[in-house]
């Protein structure tokens, strides 16, 4: 069941175009990923659903709802975190999510959420005094509160540290499984990886791309690599016309890398050559095709900062 | 479309509950009341000023001032208008400015509860702290110098309830139209000095050059001193200032929600 549909959306502030042309559906129960470099409109994007701004042109339908028109009754059953959407400083975990709690009919109950999401001994702690982590995880109770069908994360976990953002990453699956439809805004491709079940890859204001993490991958035509290093050069012929290899390229003269693409079960394949030539490979490393190759193959190289 | 689309009529038609309207009142209170110097000013300075002028006055009746004392037909009435200026005009845009500037209003806007009813729960929490500040004062100047019941109570009222809502609606404007939440403070206490100043709260009017006086007479701090203390002297009112000040109060409102609306 569809229950965000886009249609040709576009949007312009002053002279700059930043939406040219973005359409997608969103299933209910899915987690969608909305990737893409710094100024791409991902969160002028997720604005237009939320009703926080309007499109030039072109339609948005969440829920069977307009966001402008039917505001009131979206806000209901919309649960969105900003990416720069703060509380007042001197407000207390607790009263922040009740407070939240009381703009809803219908909702979860305050202290359960915010023991779900790790806060309880942070229940009488204040806003300002959270760290990152900490203050990530009540937005995300600020944005559930309500019990909404539909929550827009937008950059949830920028700026967390490592154990921070796979804590996160465990709150937005267990979302996920409690039946709510996530948008997730990221450009950490590791999350979209981990996360997504579908993943638009917008551009410059258009979808680049549009699949799940693994047909994208494969459609960028990613392939598995293979790398390591010999003690002298050595002649690669053998290697390039061996079953399913489709590349092999070798640098330096003292110890030098080689690394080799290909499909199949490619480490079995160069170790087998190596053997028969009489080569012993040092430092061999397998990486598989991941969401960075395919993404940097949808984006280009303009876009290489990010692969943080 | 080839897949099914969610109905519009599944999800059920609502408003904003009564409750969370409650809530917001509760919570800004308690903001409120956690900033120290903001609670503690306005209502201690104005007192503390008066208290100073009661010491030094002798309390006996003026014959211009209806037979009343100094203190209690002028320096009560302008202690009023200070506890009631403070708030509205150097407290409130304080609170408001941050809530703009940090993403308060706009993570509201995405909830059921619009943004605009934080500006009016925070006007009802700067009221109630603005009668609090009075009632203590009052309670003061009666207790300590045997300060008179306004001869016009109704008139009183209504001048202070006229005073209260020009305030505030300066103190909207002054926040809509600060770039940063420290500039709010700023721009809310030049506001506060410059009013107070044409108003007479340095030492009285009649110390500044005339046409200074007349505009101070018509700006809200003038007017209502000027209307209370006619109402604590029983006497009539400058209708002209009054209504004048209503009037700023209208135009102000009007621009701040404006700004507001626009950002």
């Amino acid at each position: 069941m569809t229950v965000i549909a886009v249609d040709a959306l576009r949007k312009s502030y002053r002279d700059t175009e930043v939406l040219k042309d973005i359409s997608f559906d969103v299933e209910r129960g899915e987690i969608f990923g909305i990737l893409g470099p710094n100024g791409a409109g991902k969160t002028t994007t997720v604005e237009c659903l939320s009703g926080l701004r309007v499109p030039d042109s072109g339609s948005v339908s969440v829920l069977g709802l307009d966001p402008r028109k039917d505001r009131a009754r979206l806000r209901q059953v919309l649960g969105v975190q900003l990416q720069n959407g703060m509380l007042p400083d001197a407000l207390q975990v607790v009263e922040a999510v009740e407070l939240y709690r009381s703009f809803y009919r219908s909702g979860a109950d305050p202290d359960e959420l915010i023991a779900g999401l790790g806060l309880a001994e942070k229940r009488k702690t204040r806003v300002s005094a959270l760290s990152g982590g900490q203050f990530q995880r009540l937005a995300i109770a600020l944005a559930l509160v309500g019990r909404p069908r539909i929550a827009i994360l937008d950059e949830l976990t920028t700026g967390l540290d490592p154990q921070a953002r796979r804590d996160t990453w465990r709150f937005i699956e267990n979302m996920r499984d409690s039946g709510v439809t996530v948008i997730l805004v990221t450009h950490f491709l590791e999350e979209a990886q981990r996360l997504c079940d579908r993943i638009a890859v917008i551009d410059k204001g258009r979808i680049a791309a549009l699949d799940s993490p693994l047909d994208l991958i494969k459609k960028a035509g990613g392939e598995p690599r293979v790398t390591f290093r010999t003690e002298r050069p050595f002649d690669t012929t053998a290697l390039r016309s061996a079953d399913g290899v489709t590349s092999v390229t070798t640098h330096g003269t003292q110890n030098p890398e080689t690394v080799v693409t290909g499909s199949g079960n490619l480490l079995l394949t160069v170790t087998t050559v190596l053997a028969a030539q009489g080569i012993a490979p040092l430092e061999t490393q397998v990486r598989s095709a991941s969401l960075d190759d395919a993404y940097f193959a949808l984006i280009g190289h303009d876009a290489k900062e990010l692969s943080a | 479309m080839t897949t099914t689309t969610e109905k519009a009529a599944t999800v059920a038609k609502t408003g904003v509950p009564l409750a969370g309207f409650g809530k917001l009142v509760v919570s800004e209170a308690k903001l409120v009341l956690r900033d120290t110097a903001g609670v503690v000013i306005p209502i201690g300075l104005p007192m503390l000023i008066m208290l100073m002028n009661g010491m030094g006055s002798d309390g006996e009746g003026i014959p211009e001032f209806g037979g009343l004392p100094v203190l209690d037909a002028l320096i009560v009435p302008m202690t009023i208008v200070m506890v009631v200026a403070l708030v509205g005009v150097v407290n409130l845009p304080s609170f408001l400015a941050t809530y703009r500037k940090t993403g308060v209003l706009k993570r509201l806007s995405v909830t059921p509860m619009p943004p605009m009813l934080v500006l009016v729960a925070q006007t009802v929490v700067s009221f109630v702290q603005s009668l609090i500040g009075v009632g203590l004062a009052l309670m003061l100047a009666v207790l300590a110098f045997d300060v008179s019941a306004p001869r016009s109570p109704l008139l009183a009222i209504g001048v202070f309830l006229l005073l209260a809502a020009t305030m505030y609606a300066v103190g909207m404007l002054v926040a809509a139209v600060s770039p940063t939440p420290n500039s709010s403070v700023a721009i809310g206490l030049v506001a506060f000095f410059a009013m107070m100043a044409g108003g007479g709260g340095f030492g009285g009017r009649d110390a500044l050059p005339e046409w200074l006086a007349t505009i101070g007479a018509y700006l809200p701090y003038g007017a209502g001193i000027d209307g209370l203390s006619a109402a604590w002297m029983g006497a009539a009112p400058n209708v002209l200032p009054l209504v004048t000040s209503g009037g700023i109060a209208v135009l102000a409102a009007g621009a701040a929600i404006m700004v507001f609306r626009k950002n």
